[in-house]
């Protein structure tokens, strides 16, 4: 590690050489990029994997899209060349497009944004904002990153089951779930994994932060962006065990026959009977009663509440490293303080707090007691509030700024535009009785993909174009940045803000044909103007792939502080090794102090001392 | 492929609210009206931030010879900009528990002029209804005598029973029809059998999930004569979407009329006799026949 620090001084040399680390000879290829415990390895290899299935996960959107669109109709170009059990004369079946709709929700929620927003950003970004050389227990970091290819490869290989893989929807709902045949097993024990990965690396980020801050820095001077992924550690480390129990337990109602979510004398029709506990089994036809099987006695409800006791912190999982990202670049990009660093950091305490008490607000029309409905109403509404608060800091930061309209911060305003629009849409839907109607209509699919496309997503897209440089040593292509930032963010409103409208006019959410009913057939233009939005939208991010890979080829190699920014990465080298720091890091100020007054250049490096005769600067208020 | 760019469009030029299907209930107007507050609200606040942002952005880009304006922010504009929301959003939370309680407390449910058992089922995706027969009292429910052509478990024991029949609707283009009569207070009780589904009349902004195990209140008082869909909101199995009933709403002597005939075609569950421990076969799973049982 010494010599890597002695070694990495020379900027230049580091530069021309793809920031190859010439101070560790002594590593293999195979420690030091696969089983690799330096955190900067380990986030590219999320993002690697994690774009990887965003196609994926891209690609099941679009046949859900065109059945949507034209159903029954072959799918164009790869219809014709799909298996015949997922296709019948080149369109989804009802069976297939189930299993995708599963699997899309799964894979971008599970595989995408997740592994995105805490696997890369908490990795690349935790040591380096706060100053120190790699994560506080990198070998765990390491296991993190490892159980997810083989935890994806299991959720993809349930396609290649007869009976197909996971369908039950991305929620796994009993007794459908437990039920279904043996893709749920796969879909189950692929969520462990990921879950355990999830685990480790929020323990990581919890000891990091807490242990391993540069000298002189305190709680207070941390950037938003490690707030974010700190508050999210705490949220996976508190929330993803009760996902983790109620997977046990959906196993075991499946192969122990317990009965922890399956009432009594259920009629359920099972590929054979292995996976029904007390229950009349029907097979076609015929109804086959299994009253000797043990089990039963339990309730559905149970893993909702256990779900979503997990899965509505995750959407804060999912959006709070985006927030912080959000605020570093707006105050970078407009040259200003944040706006109320503080109540930011409050209100993402808040945000935390009562994210785990909301959960019940995606179960109103579940059957749970009314009287409930009423207090988680009233804790969902609350909840509105910090998010309410950090859209007005966001317009206060960009207020008297001298905005630069790079891709990053491009994406991160268009987070807030998009982010506004999914905050309103969760007021309809925290009022219980709005919620009955729109309750599992396309109004939810409208807010689902705008707070995690619109949000999640554009934050890390910003957070891309705002790091890669000091990810690998290149200047991504802002030509190009700026192309896909405008193809995606005018076809992502395409395409999903008809979907609210589609929602009013009452279309379910997961149906294979709408067009069944009378009352959804005068939707079908709409619906077809989505699918074209969609394809565009979908194929918009090969920009971002061409960006990539392009810029890594022939990008302009990147200084040490590209963006003139204040927080600590960009006190590092160009492209750091091993090790990070060249210079021994002390922190004298808070990470937002742009256009101080009296200084001639308008940022204030968080690690620069300061001057003999200046007062100091306290954190950031 | 057709396809029709204007109709594409209507997102664009229509108001939201218009692409309500067309209320029938009694309550559904409150609920509408809730939803366009809010919706009202969400157009004002969008325009407000929306404004503030485009404004920023042009007034504030970027210029070489300007230097932003250096400011932490205040603590009495972050105080106000928290009351003001929490200040709304709470009355929301309170006036909303209005209608929510009406609708959904069982405590609060109408006294009913007419019930009806309603189950969804996943062995061919239908629903079966069960109406009480010309005593209008419903047998008891006996869950060890479920089966599948008596999936209410109506009780062999019990005489009320004995007049209870049962609709079993397959789901698709030409379900089994079900009639209630206009202007009176119905009251459905909701259940499955197998797995989760969801009663859904978009008419009557009606929405409950069906849960095994337990008996859900659902009521509503349809305003208006005519035909309207039924539809499962919860994914119950690859032929969820196909999950379509139909609901007619009559006038007391149509539908006097038809329970009448109803009775008479649809045998009572409890006549054909139903052993608890052989194999029972029955044709649930056949989408477009009209009749099922009878
Ligand atoms: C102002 C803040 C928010 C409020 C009041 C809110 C409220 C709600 C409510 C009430 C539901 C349940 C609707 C239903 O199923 O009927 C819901 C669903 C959902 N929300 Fe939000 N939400 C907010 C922000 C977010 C954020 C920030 C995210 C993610 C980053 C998010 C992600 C989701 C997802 C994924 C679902 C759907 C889950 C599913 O059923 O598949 N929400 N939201
Ligand atoms: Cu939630
Ligand atoms: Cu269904």
């Amino acid at each position: 590690m010494q010599t890597a620090v002695a070694n990495a001084n020379d900027i230049h040399s580091h530069d021309t050489h793809h920031g190859a680390d010439h101070a560790h000879h002594e590593l293999s290829f195979i420690r030091k990029y696969i089983f690799s415990t330096d955190h900067k390895v380990i986030a590219k290899q999320f993002m690697v994997v994690s774009l990887f299935f965003l196609f994926v996960g891209g690609l099941f959107a679009l046949m859900i899209r065109w059945q949507l669109a034209y159903p029954g109709s072959a799918i164009p170009l790869i219809g014709n060349i799909l298996p015949t059990n997922w296709v019948s004369d080149g369109a989804v079946t009802a069976n297939f497009y189930t299993q995708l709709l599963t699997l899309h929700g799964t894979v971008m929620i599970f595989y995408v944004i997740i592994p995105l927003a805490v696997g890369m950003f908490g990795n690349f970004c935790i040591p380096l904002m706060i100053g120190t050389d790699d994560m506080a227990l990198p070998r765990l970091n390491m296991f993190s990153f490892w159980l997810v290819p083989p935890a994806g490869l299991i959720l993809l290989s349930g396609f290649f089951y007869d009976s197909g893989t996971a369908a039950a929807g991305w929620t796994g709902y009993p007794p459908l779930g437990p039920t279904s045949g043996p893709g749920q097993t796969t879909w189950l024990v692929s969520l462990f994994m990921i879950g355990f990965s999830s685990i480790m690396g929020g323990t990581n980020y919890m000891a990091t932060v807490l242990n391993k801050r540069a000298k002189g820095m305190q709680l207070f001077q941390m950037p938003l962006t490690v707030w974010g992924l700190f508050i999210t550690a705490i949220l996976i480390v508190l929330g993803t065990p009760v996902l983790a129990a109620a997977i046990s337990m959906q196993l075991c109602d499946q192969y122990l026959h317990t009965g922890f979510f399956m009432p009594d004398n259920l009629l359920v029709t099972a590929p054979d009977n292995t996976y029904v506990t007390n229950a009349f089994i029907a097979q076609g036809n015929q109804l086959l009663e299994h009253k000797q099987l043990l089990g039963g006695g339990g309730q559905p409800i149970l893993w909702q509440h256990l779900f979503w006791f997990y899965s509505h912190p995750a959407v804060y999982i999912m959006i709070l490293p985006g927030m912080g990202i959000v605020s570093d670049v707006l105050s970078t990009f407009a040259r200003k303080p944040l706006f109320g660093y503080k109540a930011m950091i409050f209100a993402i305490m808040a945000i935390a707090f009562l994210g785990f008490l909301v959960w019940g607000h995606h179960m109103f029309q579940s059957g749970m007691n009314p009287l409930l409905g009423t207090t988680f109403m009233l804790s969902t509404i609350v909840i509105a509030v910090p998010s309410a608060i950090k859209i007005f800091n966001w317009l206060g930061t960009i207020w008297k700024g001298n905005i630069r309209f790079t891709a990053a911060n491009m994406n991160a305003l268009a987070f807030i535009a998009t982010f506004i629009i999914g905050g309103l849409s969760g007021v309809f839907m925290a009022s219980a009785p709005v919620d009955i109607y729109i309750h599992d209509t396309y109004f939810i699919v409208a807010h689902i993909h705008y707070v995690l496309f619109g949000g999640a997503l554009f934050a890390i897209f910003s957070g891309i174009y705002y790091w890669f440089p000091k990810m690998y040593g290149k200047m991504l292509s802002e030509n190009l940045g700026r192309k896909h930032f405008y193809w995606s963010f005018i076809f992502f409103n395409l395409t999903f803000y008809p979907m609210h409208i589609l929602g009013v006019g009452g279309h379910m959410r997961r149906i294979y044909n709408p067009y069944i009913y009378e009352f959804l057939q005068p939707l079908q233009p709409m619906n077809q103007f989505v699918t074209f939005a969609a394809i565009v939208l979908g194929f918009s991010q090969l920009i971002l792939i061409v960006n990539i890979f392009w810029s890594l080829k022939y990008g302009k190699a990147a200084p040490r502080n590209p963006w003139q920014a204040n927080t600590l990465e960009w006190s590092a080298p160009a492209h750091p090794g091993h090790g990070n720091f060249d210079t021994d890091i002390v922190v004298y100020r808070g990470p937002y102090e742009f256009s101080v007054p009296g200084r001639d250049s308008d940022f204030y490096p968080q690690t620069e001392p300061p001057s003999e005769n200046e007062v100091p600067i306290h954190s950031g208020h | 492929m057709n396809f029709d760019l204007s109709k594409g469009l209507e997102w664009a030029y229509k108001d939201m609210l218009t692409f309500f299907p067309e209320n029938v209930s009694t309550f559904g107007a409150q609920l509408d009206s809730m939803f366009a507050l809010i919706y009202w609200f969400s157009v004002g606040t969008f325009f407000l931030t929306y404004g503030l942002l485009v404004i920023f952005m042009i007034k504030y880009r970027y210029n070489e010879n300007r230097k932003a304006y250096y400011f932490h922010g205040n603590n009495l504009i972050e105080f106000t900009w928290t009351l003001l929301p929490t200040i709304f959003f709470v009355g929301l939370g309170l006036w909303s528990d209005g209608a929510w309680t009406k609708t959904k407390y069982a405590s609060r449910v109408p006294k009913p002029d007419v019930e009806i058992d309603v189950m969804g089922y996943q062995s061919g995706f239908g629903w079966e209804f069960r109406y009480a027969g010309p005593d209008g009292v419903f047998g008891n429910k006996d869950r060890e005598q479920i089966t599948i052509s008596n999936p209410f478990g109506i009780d062999s024991n019990d005489i009320h029973g004995k007049d209870d029949f049962v609709i079993i609707s397959p789901g698709g283009a030409r379900p089994i029809p079900i009639h209630l009569p206009v202007n009176k207070n119905i009251l459905v009780n909701l259940s499955s059998n197998d797995v989760l589904h969801s009663f859904f009349l978009p008419n009557f902004r009606v929405k409950q999930d069906a849960l095994p195990g337990q008996w859900i209140k659902v009521w509503f008082n349809g305003s208006k004569i005519g035909t309207y869909e039924l539809a499962c909101a919860e994914l119950c199995g690859t032929g969820h979407y196909n999950m379509r009933g139909q609901v007619f709403i009559d006038s007391q002597a149509d539908y006097d009329k038809w329970l009448d005939e109803q009775y008479k075609i649809t045998k009572p569950v409890l006549e054909a006799p139903v052993s608890s421990d052989t194999t029972i076969v029955a044709s649930v799973d056949t989408k477009d026949s009209k009749t099922t049982k009878n």
